[in-house]
């Protein structure tokens, strides 16, 4: 599982425009992460607020309903979010030109 | 005067009744008055009666009796004592008749005379009392002095100086008590004899003896108050303060999907102890096949994770690959209007594999069920420089930078076939002669599933097509080889094993060559290709390595059913159209494709490309399309429908000086063709809209659909090109006799 992990998260930083892949763990904390430190803690900790927001939204909609994965795009980067109870998935990538 | 008053409002009420209209339309007043009611005369009615208070009782009886149930008779009522009387008002006053015996009692306690005498007399007797008091008092504590005196001297003086003080008390009470009597008996005539004069003399007597033990009555007008004030302590505030408790902010929304996710849980409880109310011996069946609870979870989040992670890249590549989608989905070349005949094709994505990047693309085919998945087989055909490892993957074009699945063989893969009914079944033919089945489902530790018997069973040469057959009778999946050894098996695929049935060798024409130490050794015809009848299982065609395209049927297994002379170098692949089954394509290394008919020893059609061709397919949307690759890196696509000697589009996927291109294959569903070079890449390419063109119908017959158009097309087509008159059904004529 550990192997598979690392291997997922080196494929996914080698994809083209892939600036950074954060592992979140249920806590918030980030656990495995190929940007630099503080960013990562930025990210993660920025990401579990919006995603319980936004899990919130969707789940108040209907409460069968469940949010399954966030994109977010701006102007320099997208940022596509998988969340789960028990685990948050941040990669980050900048549009291709 | 007042009932006249009365009746006066009353009319005039009802006058006003009458008068406001706007009460018109209430129902008339009406008295109602019992049937029996007595008729008086008004003037009775008027008569003023008067009313008197009197004091006496009117309801007075003289001598009231009530039955006395104790003694069984009637006995008279004592009288109220209040006499004829009627009581309006009863206040209970504190004073007492003198001759009650009350009073007497009082009197003969000795109270009472003081509220009794006048104020002359007391003040006297007061006095008198006073003086006597103080006469009496100071006696008692001089002999306290003296004997506080005597103290030092004797104790015994003390004590017979106490003596006298004790006996005194001892007598008094008896004077009391003497007088106590001599009061009563007094109280008794006194009650008899006349109060005013009596009293005065009696009291005045009295008085003077009892007075020293009289207790008097307390009243208002005679006590005493004393005070005594004590110290006042000067205040001082103290105050302490403990630990404040720990605290803590606590904040909670109540969202709706909050309150939802408590009432599944707590329904999801209930059904968990409804379970538990089960008897015991159902539950512990149940128990033995759980994992426990760890295990469950973490499998779970495990394929969560997995799963997240699949999307995740899905969306990177959507964002990486954008462009490509987006002509794959909407881009049709549009100078394809302009010129009749002629196509291009759109590359797409290209898909490569960082660890084959070495190996050749030995096989290639789409998934029958997933029209966006392929699976390649990664082996190599440099045979003097062989790989030793090979690889089968699955791609997904949602996904051109990794294989969705890959698993590296011990050998390289030459040819591969999926499973149509179960599109996770993959079998694979290995450069060693082995053949294997893969499960896309298992993880990747696993491996294989299945796997020839390296030692018994295996092909002796290249596998260089495997096909998946019918099912067999008993229901088991099967498929067959071919092998540069010269066999085709059958494997049919048991549980946990594969079973290997030889279905026929192929023979070939040269005579048996002496061996080294003089046995005669039959040499086989290698076989390259094999190719099923799509509608007759039994019915197959296998291509040689010496050009020879030999029909063989599973029934027959000794001789051919047919042989044709096809070409003149190995034959990579032969191919049936889907819409006619006696019409197959075939190519080989001597650089031509051929279109043959079932029956026929020339083909139809025959095209010289100008290199070794490594593949053809026919298209399955249309009855005239078939693509071809070559060893030089083009892709040949004819519609012969258009051009029969002409391709439509003859297009470089690859340059020629380091690639060569191996296999080609058709989606299915989509206009893209996927392309496997020698360098382990595969090309999707896109077909313009020339190269799908499809049957318009004709005026007359509109409704027919589309295969029917097509079937019609490729007759019309046959017709034009068969020269000789044809013979129906050779094949089966050749069957029949036997």
């Amino acid at each position: 599982m550990a192997n598979e992990a690392e291997e997922t998260v080196r494929k996914l930083s080698m994809h083209k425009g892939v600036v950074g892949v954060v592992v979140v763990n249920g806590e918030g904390i980030p656990i495995k992460t190929t940007l630099d430190n503080h960013v990562s803690v930025q990210y993660a900790g920025l990401m579990s607020a919006l995603v319980d927001k936004a899990k919130a939204v969707v789940r108040d909609l209907d409460p069968s309903n469940d949010l399954t994965f966030l994109r977010i795009r701006s102007k320099k980067s997208e940022v596509m979010v998988a969340p789960d109870k028990d685990f948050i998935l941040i990669v980050v990538q900048n549009p291709v030109e | 005067m007042a009932p006249k008053k009365q009746k006066e409002a009353a009319s005039k009420s009802r006058g006003n009744l009458v008068e406001d209209e706007g009460l018109d339309w209430l129902k008339p007043r009406a008295l109602i008055k019992p049937d029996d009611q007595e008729e008086v005369p008004d003037a009775d009615l008027e008569e003023e009666v008067g009313r008197i208070l009197s004091t006496i009782n009117p309801q007075w009886v003289a001598d009231e009796v009530a039955y006395h149930y104790g003694r069984g008779m009637f006995v008279i009522k004592p009288r109220p004592t209040f006499g004829k009387a009627y009581p309006l008002y009863i206040y209970q006053g504190t004073a007492i008749r003198k001759d009650s015996d009350e009073a007497k009692a009082q009197i003969a306690a000795g109270y009472g005379m003081v509220g009794f005498d006048d104020a002359g007399p007391k003040r006297a007797k007061v006095k008198k009392s006073a003086a006597e008091e103080e006469e009496e008092e100071e006696p008692e504590p001089e002999p306290a002095a003296p004997a506080e005196e005597a103290k030092p001297e004797e104790d015994e003086v003390a004590a017979e100086e106490q003596k006298p003080n004790e006996e005194k008390p001892q007598e008094e009470p008896k004077e009391v008590g003497e007088e106590g009597e001599v009061a009563a008996e007094e109280g008794g005539e006194e009650a008899a004899a006349e109060e005013k004069e009596e009293a005065p003399d009696l009291g005045a007597e009295e008085v003077l003896d009892i007075k020293p033990r009289v207790k008097k009555l307390a009243n208002q007008f005679n006590f005493c108050e004393r005070a005594a004030l004590t110290y006042n302590f000067p205040r001082r505030s103290v105050d302490t303060q403990t630990i404040p408790p720990p605290r803590a902010n606590f904040g909670s929304t109540a969202l709706q999907s909050i309150i939802f996710d408590y009432y599944q849980e707590d329904y999801a409880k209930k059904l968990r102890e409804k379970e538990e109310e089960k008897p015991k011996r159902l539950r512990k069946k149940t128990a033995k096949h759980v994992k426990s609870e760890q295990q469950i979870h973490d499998e779970k989040l495990a394929q969560r994770i997995r799963e997240a992670w699949t999307i995740l890249e899905r969306l990177v590549n959507q964002n990486i690959y954008d462009d490509i989608a987006q002509d794959y989905r909407y881009w049709d070349d549009p100078s394809d209007e302009f010129r009749e005949g002629m196509g291009s094709l759109l590359p797409l994505w290209k898909f490569q594999y960082e660890p084959m990047r070495n190996h050749a693309v030995c096989d290639i085919q789409w998934n029958p069920h997933y029209q966006d998945l392929f699976a390649v087989a990664y082996g190599s055909l440099d045979f003097t420089n062989q790989q030793k490892t090979g690889c089968l993957c699955l791609y997904s074009i949602k996904n051109p930078a990794y294989p969705e699945y890959s698993v590296v063989t011990e050998s390289p893969v030459i040819c591969l076939d999926v499973y149509k009914e179960t599109p996770y079944l993959i079998c694979i033919g290995c450069y060693d002669g082995n053949v294997c089945v893969y499960n896309a489902q298992l993880s990747l530790e696993t491996s294989y599933q299945y796997k020839s018997d390296s030692v018994r069973d295996k092909h002796s040469n290249i596998v260089w097509e495997v096909r998946w057959g019918a099912r067999l009778i008993d229901g088991e999946a099967s498929f067959f080889s071919i092998s540069g050894d010269g066999r085709v098996v059958q494997w049919a695929v048991m549980p946990g094993e594969l079973q290997a049935t030889t279905i026929i060798t192929l023979t070939s024409n040269v005579p048996p060559i002496p061996g080294p130490d003089g046995t005669m050794i039959t040499v086989n015809s290698c076989g390259s290709c094999i190719c099923f009848h799509p509608e007759r299982e039994e019915i197959f065609m296998v291509g040689t390595e010496d050009g020879m395209i030999h029909t063989c049927s599973l029934k027959y297994n000794r001789n051919y059913v047919r042989s044709v002379h096809g070409h003149h170098m190995p034959v990579y692949r032969i191919s049936y159209n889907f819409f006619n089954n006696s019409i197959y394509a075939s190519c080989s290394g001597d650089w031509r494709v051929k279109i043959w008919e079932d029956g026929r020893d020339e083909p139809l059609f025959m095209f010289e490309l100008g290199s070794p061709v490594g593949d053809v397919k026919w298209a399955p949307y249309s009855s005239t399309v078939f693509a071809a690759c070559t060893a030089d890196g083009k892709v040949y696509v004819y519609d012969l429908n258009v051009n029969k000697y002409r391709p439509v589009c003859v297009q470089a996927v690859v340059s020629k000086k380091t690639k060569k291109l191996t296999r080609i294959d058709f989606n299915q569903r989509l206009p893209v063709i996927v392309c496997g070079d020698t360098k382990g890449t595969c090309h999707v390419v896109k077909l313009s809209p020339n190269l799908r063109v499809m049957c318009k119908p004709p005026k007359k017959a509109q409704g027919i659909d589309q295969r029917t158009l097509q079937i019609m097309k490729l007759d019309k087509l046959l017709s034009l090109v068969r020269d000789p008159p044809f013979q129906t059904g050779v094949v089966d004529e050749k069957f029949e006799d036997d």
